[in-house]
C-alpha cells in the first residue's frame, strides 16, 4: 500500500488539472468569442480533438480491442443507443480475450 | 426555459450515458483495487477528478514510488480534449454570473455538452449540462464504490483489456457528437488522418494531439474560406 500524503497530493493534482482544463478553456472561450472567424474553429475543435486520441488509440489496439471498437461505432451510428454500443463493445472487450486469446 | 427546469431535463436526458457511466464506474472501481488503490482514495478521486478517461490513465502509473510528473501529464494529455469543449460552450452559458458558471464548470462533462447541441434555444445550457452532471456524478460514486465492493470476484481476472475501455467510451461521444452537430465533418476525417500519419512516424502523444488538431483547424478555416469564395 502506498503512503498516504503522495496519494493525496496526485489525487489532489489530478482533480486541479482537469478542472483547469475545463475552466481554462472556458475562460479562453470567452476572450476570444467576438471574434467571427472563429466560431466554425470552436465547432471543429472537439471533433478534432476525439479524432487525435482515438485514432493513435485504436491503431495500437489488438485484435480484439479494433473487434470492440467496431462494434460500438457500427451500433452507435445504426441504432444512437449508447447502452446497447457499450455493453456489447465491453462484452466483446472482456469475453474475445479468453476466445481468440490474445 | 428556466435554469432549473433546464437541470431536471439534463437529469432526464441522461439515461442513456447514466447506465454507460455505471458500468465504466464499476470498471473502474475494480482497475483500482486491483492497482491498489485503496477504497476511500478511490472514491475520493472519483468525486474530485470526476473524468472516466483520466482516472484510467492514472492507474497506469500508480506504483511506489508514485510518478507524480507521469501522472499528471498523462492526466493533462486526456484531459486537453476539456479545455475545447470548455471553449466550445463560451456561447452558451451566457446570462449566468460568472462565480456560478466557474463553479458550476467543475461538473462539465463530454455527454452533456455533446447532447446539448442538439437542443433548441428556450434550453438553458448551464442548467442542462449541470443536471446531466449531477445526474452522471452520482452514477460515477455508486458505480465506483459496487466496483471496489466486487473487486475480490475479479481478481484472478485478467483486466488488460479493460484499458481500452476509454477509447470506447470516447468513440460513442465522437458518433454523438457526429451525429447531432451541424458542423462539417471534413476537420475532425483530416484530423484523424493526420493522427494516424504522426503515430506512425513516431511522433510523442503529446504531439499528435497538438499537431493532429492544429491540421484539423487548418482545414476548418480553409473549408470556410473555400465555402465563401
Amino acid at each position: 500500500m502506498l503512503e498516504q500524503y503522495p496519494v493525496l497530493v496526485a489525487i489532489g493534482m489530478m482533480a486541479a488539472i482537469v478542472y483547469a482544463t475545463r475552466l481554462g478553456g472556458y475562460l479562453v472561450g470567452l476572450q476570444i468569442r467576438h471574434i467571427g472567424w472563429l466560431r466554425p474553429i470552436l465547432e471543429a475543435l472537439p471533433g478534432c480533438a476525439f479524432m487525435a486520441i482515438l485514432v493513435p488509440a485504436v491503431r495500437q489496439g489488438n485484435l480484439v480491442e479494433i473487434a470492440a471498437m467496431a462494434c460500438v461505432v457500427g451500433l452507435m451510428w445504426k441504432t444512437d443507443n449508447v447502452v446497447i454500443a457499450t455493453v456489447v463493445g465491453m462484452a466483446v472487450l472482456l469475453l474475445g480475450e479468453s476466445v481468440v486469446g490474445v | 426555459m428556466t435554469t432549473y427546469q433546464s437541470l431536471l431535463l439534463g437529469i432526464r436526458s441522461s439515461g442513456a450515458y447514466f447506465i454507460s457511466t455505471f458500468l465504466f464506474g464499476v470498471m473502474f472501481g475494480i482497475a483500482a483495487s486491483s492497482a491498489g488503490v485503496s477504497d476511500w482514495h478511490s472514491m475520493l478521486m472519483s468525486a474530485s477528478v470526476f473524468s472516466a478517461s483520466a482516472q484510467f490513465a492514472s492507474l497506469e502509473f500508480w506504483q511506489s514510488p508514485l510518478p507524480l510528473g507521469t501522472i499528471a501529464l498523462s492526466v493533462a494529455l486526456v484531459s486537453s480534449r476539456n479545455i475545447l469543449l470548455g471553449m466550445s460552450m463560451t456561447h452558451h452559458f451566457d446570462g449566468h454570473s460568472m462565480t456560478k458558471r466557474i463553479i458550476l464548470l467543475f461538473i462539465l462533462n463530454d455527454p452533456g455538452v455533446v447532447t446539448s447541441f442538439r437542443l433548441d434555444q428556450s434550453v438553458d445550457r448551464l442548467g442542462y449540462v449541470t443536471g446531466y452532471g449531477i445526474a452522471l456524478m452520482f452514477s460515477w460514486l455508486c458505480s465506483s464504490l459496487l466496483g471496489l465492493n466486487i473487486a475480490t470476484w475479479f481478481a484472478q481476472a485478467d483486466l488488460g483489456s479493460l484499458d481500452f475501455a476509454g477509447p470506447l467510451v470516447m468513440a460513442t461521444m465522437m458518433i454523438l457528437f457526429a451525429k447531432g452537430s451541424k458542423a462539417d465533418p471534413t476537420p475532425w476525417i483530416v484530423s484523424g488522418i493526420a493522427a494516424l500519419i504522426l503515430f506512425e512516424v513516431g511522433t510523442p502523444n503529446y504531439l499528435i494531439l497538438i499537431l493532429s488538431v492544429v491540421i484539423g483547424v487548418v482545414a476548418a478555416v480553409a473549408r470556410g474560406r473555400f465555402k465563401h469564395a
